[in-house]
């Protein structure tokens, strides 16, 4: 039997890769560069995500009687702010009109759409919220309709499954 | 439509009375290697020791102390967990009690009002509330990345990965709703930038033409870069006390009020509801308003905020803002979030925030002037400081000391700067009371304080 590790003596290699120096004046400033891959789960809301790459816009609603608000909510949530009681799950129109928008012409690291891009946000008909995304064509006005598109093939299984054309 | 509870609209009110004595902060700059964070904050802190003219020597009050709120907005950006047992450390305030506050942009105005609370409560009869960031290790893009991870991760942060793509929507609804022209949005940039001029600490002060703003590039539509705040390395130092150390410790304390308000991270989310009414404003006299914007507060305009002012200026004794306050210190982040919260505030009613600017009232020498210090587009946005330092800046002008904070040389060669030929004094005449805005998401957390001159 070998002996365990922490019985033994033990010299140590450095098996790291150095770090480059960014600076050397006025002080010494290192670069520590990283890779790093999270995992996060949608946990109630997988419906949603899961409706967009089968063509279907999901939202919540609150139908205890009892709710003072009764909301239709998009993005969805799962329990209601106004009652606590769980919500239900309603398809609704995938029409709606521009309540405002820009062009997103400098985006930060990571863009995954080309800029400059349309970015909107739709009000809804039945829907309390406004509802966030992109116009794939076209350009966009305060009031425009549009209908929304869905990327049912090859998903990116995020929110950029949905967007907008005009209508 | 959202009503508020009977019980949620109740008026904070202090058991005891809290009183600031002292601010500091360092120099402001987009790339800060010469220092590491605990020695910014270090430079923030003993400035705020030694130069306010306190009864005390600096290590009496170090020997005072018996709580600290530090304020950080992200993690991210320091890279750092527990930063505030480093900072701490640093200060040499162990084994005191400390706390890390975090709400976004208004990570500040929140540490504040933590500091306050604890003051107020009796916990301490002495509190250092410091705020710092360092977001300087990342290059731009990365930083904006990082900050817009402050908008809802899974249906917003994709849409765009920068703050400005945010606001922007909000800025083109309020200009369809209220007329806001582009002239408008450059003269809030040209102001700020030019005060921050004067302003030793200032990352990005500037004399900008209309035409320079408005050809500046485009970050998002109709936002453009010098509507845009700094991203910042530094840090700001306050000190709050009960009333008797307060008056041990300064001839010139000034008295502390300060609440907050908050609303859905998405704008997505607001629903529409009855405008919390300010106490200048009367039941009905937003009937009409609210028949061509039956949304509020709609994306034009901040229920945080506002809640945040309503509470204030009841808790304060304010009746009507635009004539007793003599400054204020806006969250100008953007160009836009700066005009949006005029009317949250009262500065104007709903619908004419526009003419806060243009009837000249906003400006140096006109009714209630805004961000003589240059604001976060042209002085600083350190996030986790910034609601300090807006605090600092509103302190130092009720206390006449204005010219000595940014006009003395020796504040100019610390920033590595030398003081301009044309620095001019925006020291407001004999100011009594002064607001200050501290402002994070798109609205999420907003708190209001009042500064007032307590000798
Ligand atoms: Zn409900």
């Amino acid at each position: 039997m070998a002996k365990p590790a922490y019985e033994k003596a033990i010299t140590t290699k450095y098996i790291g890769t150095p770090l480059k120096l960014h600076d050397e004046k006025p002080a010494w400033v290192i670069e520590s560069p990283r890779a790093m891959t999270h995992i996060h789960t949608y946990g109630l809301l997988t419906p949603f995500f899961e409706g967009l790459t089968k063509g279907k816009l999901m939202a919540t609603k609150c139908v205890n009687p009892k709710c003072p608000q009764g909301s239709t909510w998009l993005p969805p949530r799962a329990d209601c702010p106004d009652c606590y009681e769980r919500m239900k799950w309603v398809k609704v129109p995938s029409v709606g009109t521009i309540y405002s928008f820009t062009l997103v012409d400098y985006a930060g690291i990571g863009i995954e759409m080309k800029t400059p891009y349309w970015q909107i946000d739709v009000a809804i008909k039945g829907v309390d919220t406004i509802f966030k995304g992109y116009l794939e064509s076209g350009k966009p006005e305060i009031g425009m309709k549009v209908k929304a598109k869905f990327r049912t093939e090859k998903p990116t299984h995020t929110i950029l499954d949905v967007c907008w054309v005009p209508a | 439509m959202i009503t508020f509870g009977k019980g949620n609209l109740r008026v904070p009110k202090w058991s005891k009375r809290v009183f600031m004595v002292a601010a500091g902060c360092s120099p402001f700059r987009k790339y800060f290697p010469e220092y590491k964070l605990e020695e910014l904050v270090m430079m923030g802190y003993k400035m705020m020791l030694e130069d306010n003219n306190l009864k005390l020597s600096p290590l009496e009050i170090k020997d005072s102390i018996q709580f600290a709120v530090y304020g950080q907005f992200a993690d991210h950006f320091q890279d750092q967990l527990l930063c505030e047992a480093k900072i701490h450390d640093y200060l040499g305030l162990d084994p005191l009690y400390n706390v890390g506050i975090k709400t976004g942009g208004a990570t500040g105005g929140t540490s504040i009002l933590m500091g306050a609370q604890a003051i107020a409560s009796g916990y301490a009869n002495c509190c250092l509330v410091a705020g710092w960031e360092r977001m300087d290790e990342v290059d731009t893009r990365t930083g904006n990345f990082y900050i817009s991870t402050a908008a809802c991760k899974d249906f917003e942060t994709r849409m765009g990965r920068i703050y400005s793509s945010y606001y922007a929507p909000m800025a083109n609804r309020f200009a369809w709703a209220y007329g806001l022209s582009d002239q408008v949005r450059a003269k809030i940039a040209i102001k700020n930038r030019h005060y921050a001029t004067m302003n030793p600490n200032a990352q990005q002060p500037g004399d900008h033409t209309e035409e320079e703003v408005l050809s500046s590039r485009m970050s998002a539509y109709p936002l453009r870069f010098l509507e845009c705040c700094a991203m910042t390395a530094g840090s700001a130092s306050v000190l709050l006390c009960d009333e008797e150390m307060a008056y041990k410790l300064s001839d010139h304390p000034v008295e502390v009020f300060i609440c907050g308000g908050s609303h859905t991270l998405r704008v997505a989310d607001r629903r529409p509801m009855d405008i919390p009414l300010l106490p200048n404003e009367k039941p009905g006299m937003y009937d009409e308003f609210l028949k061509k914007n039956p949304r509020w507060p709609g994306f034009e305009s901040f229920l945080a905020a506002r809640f945040a002012a309503y509470l204030i200026y009841r808790m304060a004794g304010i009746k009507e803002p635009i004539e007793e306050l003599d400054l204020v210190e806006l969250h100008d982040a953007f160009t836009i979030s700066d005009v949006q919260t005029y009317g949250d505030i009262g500065l104007r009613p709903y619908g004419q925030e526009v003419d806060y600017v243009e009837s000249g009232d906003a400006y140096y020498g006109g009714k209630c002037p805004s961000n003589l210090s240059g604001g976060l587009l042209g002085t600083m946005h350190a996030v986790g400081a910034t609601g300090i330092w807006q605090a600092a800046e509103v302190f130092w002008q009720l206390q006449n000391r204005y010219d000595y904070i940014h006009g003395d040389p020796k504040w100019w060669k610390r920033a590595g700067k030398k003081k301009p030929k044309n620095w001019k004094s925006l020291q407001v005449k004999d100011p009594k009371q002064g607001l200050w805005v501290s402002h994070a998401g798109v609205g999420s957390h907003v708190t209001v304080g009042i500064l007032r001159k307590a000798w």
